[in-house]
């Protein structure tokens, strides 16, 4: 489904991704781990097109997408959601969620037509408000309601478009415990032909949804397991409690 | 993004009417009047389409109103044709030079895009004033109305033109609002809401802004063959930058955003433009402290202002304000 191959990325002198390779197989939940500044976001980054990759190359579907710009990514089903919420702000849930789906199906070519009130995207738009558990709020603008909520219409624009890759960058974070509960539920109840790439920091979460986990540090990949594996592996222990040598430790003034 | 509500229909029929009336009641004067603020009013619209809607405020629709002007006079006087197909002509002309300007500016924003429209404007401006073909300065004459006789009305007739002014406002609200409402016009109102997010979900928001600009050309353009037929004479007025800045001071006035406020904003400041002058020559002053207090109010305008009032009215517990509901053009 996903096919990365040996992708670097440098900003200047600063090698932010290194010769970094993984394949995710269709319908996987794939967890990426690593502390802050292992470059899980800039990966994100280069898998949506927002940044070039400085060499290595990404194929998608079996067609190698390493050229395309981001709005071509998007076009074939290659979906995100940020980690900081970005939102159309002073419109309703309802309007942002009828937004992302009229982009996603072509849509915005229609110069007489409403899309608001027709049919499909009706649909649409009640289906993945009730995916992200908003179906209450839709007619609510975005300012009105809770960060949680908000984080949930994050998901929510990226499902609308019915991608086929979903790439989320930190779903929960900022959020409380019940709220995680919430994801949870929603992670788990996400039909599988969609194939998830999720940067996730709570560790429950992430261990209890991922089929396997691609550990980052540094911007390289530094193990590539199930859960289980992950947990016992000493490298990953050592980069996540710190100690050891020193080779991995909590200081990382590395971009 | 846009609604069409019932208060927005009223208001619309109010303004019309009120227009008719006053054309069909008042001296040649008032017909006069009555065609300046048809005039406007289109201008404003065409710009409220593209700055508050979608985040693009131009200083240049002036000059695209020119352009069309122009286009429509060299067509029709100096090259013979049709007033029909010269107009056509003309509204290519106003859409081509404005889809340009939107696909060049169309990767600034801000103060950078504002600069740039201007720019365009004054090279447009600059292009017809040492034009010594097109009359330069002095412009050019000869134009002739579109002739309706088959309709059995005389467009010389001030009154029947002033009537069909405000016909052809009536035709470019509604050109305006179909727009607005359609799928192209919601992803216009989400890039002006986040851009960013646009093309993460799959838009060339670039493209998609040119074009915006080009459609709001085709309406600062019919405003063009309307301000043509009016004095039966153009010049490089029509283009200079000030008119585009006193379109934007009419969309503000009446209220961003809103499409019928400009209107109203047109409505009002040519009538106390009119009134004033018979009192003072420094109307201007009065204008100027009429544009503070509205801004200084909340920045809604006339027309937004009293339509933010009558729904927290209504909804007194709503902080924001909702989505009006959808009502069809009828």
């Amino acid at each position: 489904m996903l096919e990365v191959k040996h992708l670097s990325k440098d900003f200047g002198g600063i090698t932010v991704i290194r010769d970094l390779s993984f394949t995710v197989n269709a319908g996987e939940r794939r967890v990426i781990l690593g502390p802050n500044g292992a470059g899980k976001t800039t990966l994100f980054h280069l898998l949506t097109g927002v940044e070039k990759a400085s060499s290595g190359s990404i194929s998608f579907a079996g067609k190698n997408i390493s050229k395309m710009n981001a709005v071509e990514r998007a076009r074939v089903g290659i979906a995100r959601s940020y980690q900081k919420n970005n939102l159309f702000e002073h419109l309703t849930i309802r309007e942002n969620l009828m937004l992302a789906a009229a982009a996603a199906t072509g849509k915005s070519r229609w110069f007489f037509r409403d899309v608001i009130n027709q049919a499909d995207m009706k649909t649409r738009i009640e289906e993945t408000a009730e995916q992200v558990a908003l179906t209450d709020q839709l007619d609510l603008m975005v300012s009105a309601v809770s960060y949680g909520n908000r984080r949930q219409l994050e998901v929510g624009l990226a499902l609308a478009t019915k991608p086929a890759l979903l790439l989320m960058d930190e779903p929960t974070s900022g959020v409380g415990p019940a709220m995680i509960d919430t994801f949870h539920q929603l992670l788990e109840t996400l039909p599988r032909d969609i194939t998830i790439l999720i940067i996730e920091h709570d560790m429950d979460l992430a261990f209890s949804i991922a089929d396997r986990i691609t550990v980052l540090n540094f911007g390289e990949k530094v193990f590539e397991g199930t859960p289980e594996d992950t947990r016992g592996n000493p490298t990953v222990r050592q980069i996540y409690l710190g100690g050891g040598d020193g080779t991995y430790g909590a200081t990382n003034d590395h971009a | 993004m846009f609604y069409q509500t019932r208060l927005r229909t009223i208001t619309l029929i109010l303004a019309l009417g009120f227009l008719a009336v006053y054309a069909s009641f008042g001296s040649y004067f008032a017909r006069e009047i009555v065609i300046e603020i048809t005039i406007l009013a289109i201008l404003a619209i065409s710009l409220d389409f593209c700055a508050g809607f979608g985040g693009m405020v131009s200083l240049c629709h002036g000059a695209i109103m020119g352009i069309s002007a122009y286009a429509f006079t060299i067509m029709s006087v100096k090259l013979g044709l049709p007033s029909v197909p010269s107009a056509m002509i003309g509204l290519m002309a106003a859409v081509v030079f404005s889809g340009l300007v939107g696909w060049v500016t169309a990767r600034t924003s801000g103060i950078f895009f504002i600069m740039a429209t201007l720019a365009f404007g004054q090279m447009a401006y600059t292009f017809f004033f040492k034009s010594r073909w097109l009359g330069g300065d002095d412009g050019m004459g000869g134009i002739d109305r579109f002739n309706l006789s088959w309709l059995g009305v005389d467009m010389n007739d001030a009154l029947v033109f002033a009537l069909f002014g405000v016909a052809v406002l009536l035709l470019v609200y509604v050109i305006a609002a179909i727009l607005l409402r359609s799928g192209f016009g919601r992803i216009l109102s989400g890039i002006h809401s986040n851009e960013n997010r646009m093309q993460a979900v799959g838009i060339n928001t670039a493209n998609h802004k040119a074009m915006a600009m080009a459609a709001s050309g085709l309406m600062a353009g019919i405003a063009g063959i309307l301000a043509a037929q009016h004095t039966l004479y153009i010049s490089p007025e029509l283009l200079i930058w000030t008119v585009s800045g006193e379109v934007l001071l009419v969309v503000i006035l009446g209220g961003i955003g809103t499409l019928i406020g400009p209107v109203v904003g047109a409505i009002m400041l040519v009538m106390l433009k009119h009134e004033l002058s018979n009192y003072t020559d420094y109307w201007h002053m009065v204008v100027g402290m009429v544009l503070i207090f509205a801004v200084l109010a909340g920045g809604r305008g006339i027309f937004g202002q009293i339509e933010y009032w009558l729904i927290t009215r209504h909804s007194p517990k709503t902080p924001h304000l909702p989505p009006a509901k959808e009502k069809d053009l009828a």
